[in-house]
């Protein structure tokens, strides 16, 4: 019986997770469907470029360049080299009003 | 179970924050990918380095932060107290007041030939009769330079021989002659530059008892709006109310020595300027000329109702009617025509009286 019930909640969990992650899933698919995930992106692309985020990634890009090499940098080295600082350089305010953003989308679209 | 009708609502807020957060960080991630596909799709082709300039050429355009300096380093009214010669009539003029000095020197500018004009008038004026002051009212009052200027002159020569202007200044030497108030009305209003003081009494009277006479300031023009009461009343010819008849006669009364030009027939002239030997020329001409413009007696209906009403007051007024129809026709002049009207019954009443 022990073995049961752990057997059980593994397959709980993992019931769980699945179900999980077929709702985000869907999620994507409604975010992709209803042109609200566009309209996210355009709007974090504005205003990254409006705070100056893009142009500090861009004078990363230019150091990993002249490190690497003009001839021989690849997409993969910029990608590497500059997308983990991107990601930590995006200033609060824009954090909050996109995470604010998904959220009403999920309240208003979670039945 | 009910893991089975599990909803987004069945999840927990824990859950949906780690959601958003996650949409969230592959936007951002979307984005930092983006931006790296255009800067090495720049850098292989080259252009990505173009908008960097060395460090000497930087220098030339670095900002300026000195006191009476701008911030390209040029300096305010460096300018304001040089001076230019004006090469029309050689004068050094200030650099500010250059361009309004050379459109007068030039006589090319807006206002050039207006002002001008001005100097040549008031010259004339101190030398030459009034009469001139028309011309230059005239050409006052465009707004072109030359080609007006010749049209207002070629008005002016046209202008009728008999009208009072010309008449004014031989009056001056008789002493008598026909004032007739008419200063055309019916033709463009020239009587500008009307000076009361030279007119004698009996003209100021025969003006101002037909027209308003106010000197307008600006063009220095005498109104010329009739100062005849009832201008309806005008279009009536036969029968008559019995006040438009006293006003008349008190009106007759003020009757100077003011003859009529013959040849005025077709200008419009007070009923009170008429000496009672003109009258039977007048009373002819006014029925002819509206028998003519009318092409016939009867009544016609020009939409007008208060020269309806005035026409079946007239009692059998063909002329009448025929002359109010010539009225509307002519619009604005036959307005001024209008104090001829009354000419035709005015002698039957003088001949009462007599």
């Amino acid at each position: 019986m022990v073995c049961g019930t752990a057997g059980n909640k593994q397959q709980q969990r993992e019931i769980n997770m699945s179900k999980e992650s077929q709702m985000r899933a869907a999620i994507n698919q409604k975010l992709i469907e209803m042109g609200e995930r566009e309209r996210l992106k355009e709007l974090l692309r504005a205003k990254l470029i409006e705070c100056g985020w893009r142009d500090q990634l861009k004078a990363l890009c230019k150091e990993v360049i002249k490190e690497k090499g003009i001839e021989n940098v690849t997409v993969e080295d910029l990608v590497a080299g500059v997308t983990p600082k991107g990601r930590a350089l995006v200033p609060d305010s824009v954090k909050k009003e996109l995470l604010q953003r998904i959220r009403a989308f999920l309240a208003q679209h979670s039945t | 179970m009910k893991m089975e009708d599990m909803s987004l609502s069945g999840l927990d807020n824990t859950k949906l924050e780690a959601l958003a957060h996650d949409v969230y960080s592959d936007l951002v991630e979307d984005a930092c990918l983006g931006l790296c596909f255009e800067v090495h799709r720049a850098v292989k082709q080259g252009y990505f380095f173009l908008d960097d300039t060395d460090q000497e050429s930087m220098k030339d355009f670095e900002i300026v932060d000195q006191p009476g300096v701008d911030i390209f380093g040029q300096v305010y009214n460096q300018w304001k107290n040089k001076e230019c010669v004006c090469p029309n009539c050689s004068r050094s003029i200030a650099a500010s007041r250059f361009a309004p000095h050379l459109e007068k020197c030039l006589g090319m500018g807006r206002n050039s030939s207006r002002i001008a004009n001005r100097r040549i008038a008031s010259s004339n004026n101190t030398s030459k009769s009034e009469s001139d002051q028309e011309d230059n009212d005239d050409i006052n009052d465009n707004d072109w330079s030359y080609g007006s200027e010749k049209k207002a002159k070629k008005r002016k020569s046209e202008k009728n021989p008999n009208s009072p202007r010309r008449t004014k200044s031989l009056k001056h030497k008789n002493g008598e002659l026909s004032s007739s108030v008419n200063p055309d009305l019916y033709k463009y209003n020239y009587s500008s530059g009307i000076s009361y003081e030279t007119l004698g009494p009996e003209e100021l009277r025969s003006i101002l008892t037909t027209q308003c006479g106010v000197v307008s300031e600006h063009t220095k023009k005498m109104c010329t709006r009739s100062t005849l009461p009832n201008s309806d009343t005008m279009l009536e010819n036969d029968s008559y109310d019995a006040p438009d008849g006293q006003l008349i006669m008190s009106r007759l009364q003020w009757d100077g020595s003011s003859d009529i030009s013959p040849s005025d027939s077709a200008s419009s002239k007070a009923s009170t300027n008429n000496s009672e030997s003109k009258r039977p020329k007048k009373k002819k001409k006014p029925s002819t000329l509206s028998l003519t413009s009318a092409g016939g007696g009867g009544e016609r209906d020009k939409g007008q109702e208060r020269e309806r009403g005035d026409r079946e007051r007239v009692a059998g007024g063909g002329s009448g009617s025929g002359s109010s129809s010539s009225q509307n026709a002519l619009g604005l002049s036959s307005r001024k025509k209008r104090p001829k009207l009354p000419v035709p019954p005015a002698p039957s009443i003088y001949d009462d009286l007599n």
